[in-house]
């Protein structure tokens, strides 16, 4: 089985465009398609991008995989704005891209289709992996091979998964954390309870990058379950060629 | 110096009164309280009076933000549809009597207070919602210490008192990316420490006593109290002023009912 995992379209039609055009040229074919959020965005050309990518996602052509999609950062702020979540008036997106921004995401979704979006996906787990947009501390969750180790073993720690895919960041990266040693006691009103020695095998975080964010460029990563490879891949769509990173292959986490 | 840290009152004024005489007895230098002045009990603007006219800093327990914002917590705050429902009659209850200068007051109560490398929360750093409780995994109860940037994290919220100690830890990151190659990094944490107050007012330990903390600073020692109070007048007040009578039940067993939140450290985005 062989999953493609993108993140990040954000309205971008011709990226997304590209990146199927390169999973139709694959060798190996893939079985699952995940979107892990942001598919809406301003990065379109187009003024109707953000509603023609959604058409493309519900309705893929003959022979495409239906995309598995969960929300993300972009989709939240659009609930926020039509009142569908419990913080209204999306002040974050206000402060990422101010009043005109606002208006553009406003105008560029319709309440219908805003209202599919409400109706994704949180996250996935399958089999030992979270795909998810942020991490399970929240949408907004950036996670980077910057993040301070003991928080990218708190957000494995949290996923209870050994493989933690996820898009915020836009970045592709594998991070492998291994939690060596820990020595916990505790102390209640019933006295000292038994020590606890802790260590943990090793786990993965993975950024899987972003189609649609970097003009001309998208990045997507291609997972095998079964043999838990890795390959990171960039597709120049302009000149509609792609090459794939000197990231081919990641260590298997299987015998772990 | 000697702190002694209170939390989870819960509109028990009996019990508070006795566990600052308590505080007295141990001469404690300062006190500082972990939040939930309100909720449960039936004397909620007495106790939030008294933390105030004390100059006792106190951060904001989840039952003070929900008095100030309105319940506003999805069903993952509860362990179930009852203790839900039951909360919701305590809330409702607790929201019709306050008065407006207390709900004032805990609305100015902070999230987070620091004292040199000692941080105060209610629940967690992440939020007055989250639960550290013992058993939770030690890497991510570390976490939750080291996001504050101190030594010591003293919570509240379970109502149940502990101290844990997270020793020697070490992890390894081994990072590969396609912009800027690999690279690789040792992480090494010496001792770190969580004390959770319990709760004088509503505790859960299994005994009506209430339960606090006292904290030497000097000694870096941690003693958990004890105190025994008259509970019977608590519980006789919560059915005469008409809270649900189960929360008189629970308060004289010192109990929970015995429900448990699938997930004690979803954080509520709400």
């Amino acid at each position: 089985m062989q999953w493609a995992i993108l993140s990040g379209i954000e309205g971008n039609l011709a990226a997304y465009e590209a990146v199927l055009k390169d999973l139709r040229q694959l060798r190996q074919s893939v079985t699952d398609l995940y979107v892990l959020g942001d598919v809406i965005g301003l990065q379109g050309n187009h003024e109707g991008d953000n509603e023609a990518v959604i058409r493309r996602l519900r309705h893929p052509e003959t022979g495409e995989l239906k995309p598995q999609v969960c929300v993300g950062w972009w989709e939240e702020q659009c609930f926020s704005l039509h009142g569908m979540s419990g913080i209204p008036d999306a002040p974050e997106l206000m402060a990422a891209v101010g009043g005109n921004g606002v208006k553009a995401l406003w105008d560029s979704v319709s309440r219908k289709s805003v209202q599919w979006l409400r109706s994704q996906h949180f996250g996935f787990h399958e089999f030992d992996c979270l795909l998810i947009h942020g991490s399970m501390a929240g949408y907004a969750d950036e996670l980077t091979p910057e993040t301070s180790a003991i928080e990218l073993c708190d957000r494995l720690i949290r996923a209870d998964a050994n493989h933690l895919f996820c898009g915020r960041s836009g970045r592709t990266f594998e991070c492998w954390v291994t939690p060596t040693q820990l020595h916990s006691t505790v102390t209640t009103l019933d006295g000292p309870q038994p020590t606890q020695d802790q260590s943990k095998s090793p786990r993965r975080i993975i950024g899987v990058g972003s189609v649609g964010r970097h003009s001309g460029e998208a990045t997507y990563t291609l997972y095998s379950s079964g043999s838990n490879q890795l390959s990171f891949r960039t597709v120049n769509y302009k000149q509609m060629q792609y090459a794939k990173t000197k990231r081919e292959k990641a260590k298997g986490f299987g015998s772990q | 110096m000697k702190l002694a840290v209170i939390s989870c009152i819960h509109g028990n004024i009996e019990a508070l009164d006795a566990v600052l005489a308590d505080i007295d007895q141990q001469k404690a230098d300062e006190i500082y309280s972990l939040g939930d002045l309100v909720g449960y009990g039936p004397y909620p603007n007495e106790v939030a009076r008294k933390i105030r006219s004390l100059d006792i800093p106190s951060c904001q327990g989840c039952w003070d933000e929900d008095i100030v914002d309105g319940l506003n917590a999805c069903e993952c705050s509860y362990p179930s549809q009852l203790a839900e429902h039951r909360g919701r009659l305590a809330h409702e209850w607790t929201d019709k009597e306050i008065h407006p200068e207390v709900r004032e007051y805990l609305a100015t109560l902070p999230i987070t207070l620091k004292k040199d490398n000692l941080c105060f929360v209610h629940g967690s750093p992440n939020s007055q919602h989250e639960y550290l409780l013992p058993s939770m995994d030690g890497f991510a109860a570390l976490e939750r210490v080291l996001s504050t940037d101190a030594d010591v994290l003293f919570c509240g919220h379970t109502h149940v008192p502990y101290e844990r100690k997270l020793e020697n830890a070490s992890l390894s990151v081994k990072v590969s990316e396609t912009e800027s190659g690999d690279a690789s990094q040792q992480f090494q944490v010496p001792l770190k420490r969580i004390i959770n107050a319990g709760s004088v007012g509503e505790p859960r330990h299994g005994r009506p006593n209430a339960t606090y903390v006292i904290y030497d600073t000097d000694a870096a020692q941690v003693t958990l109290r004890e105190v025994e109070y008259d509970y019977k007048k608590t519980c006789q007040a919560i059915i005469d002023r008409g809270l649900p009578p189960i929360f008189a039940w629970r308060l004289a067993q010192g109990l929970e009912f015995a429900e448990r939140a699938d997930d004690p450290t979803h954080v509520c985005e709400r």
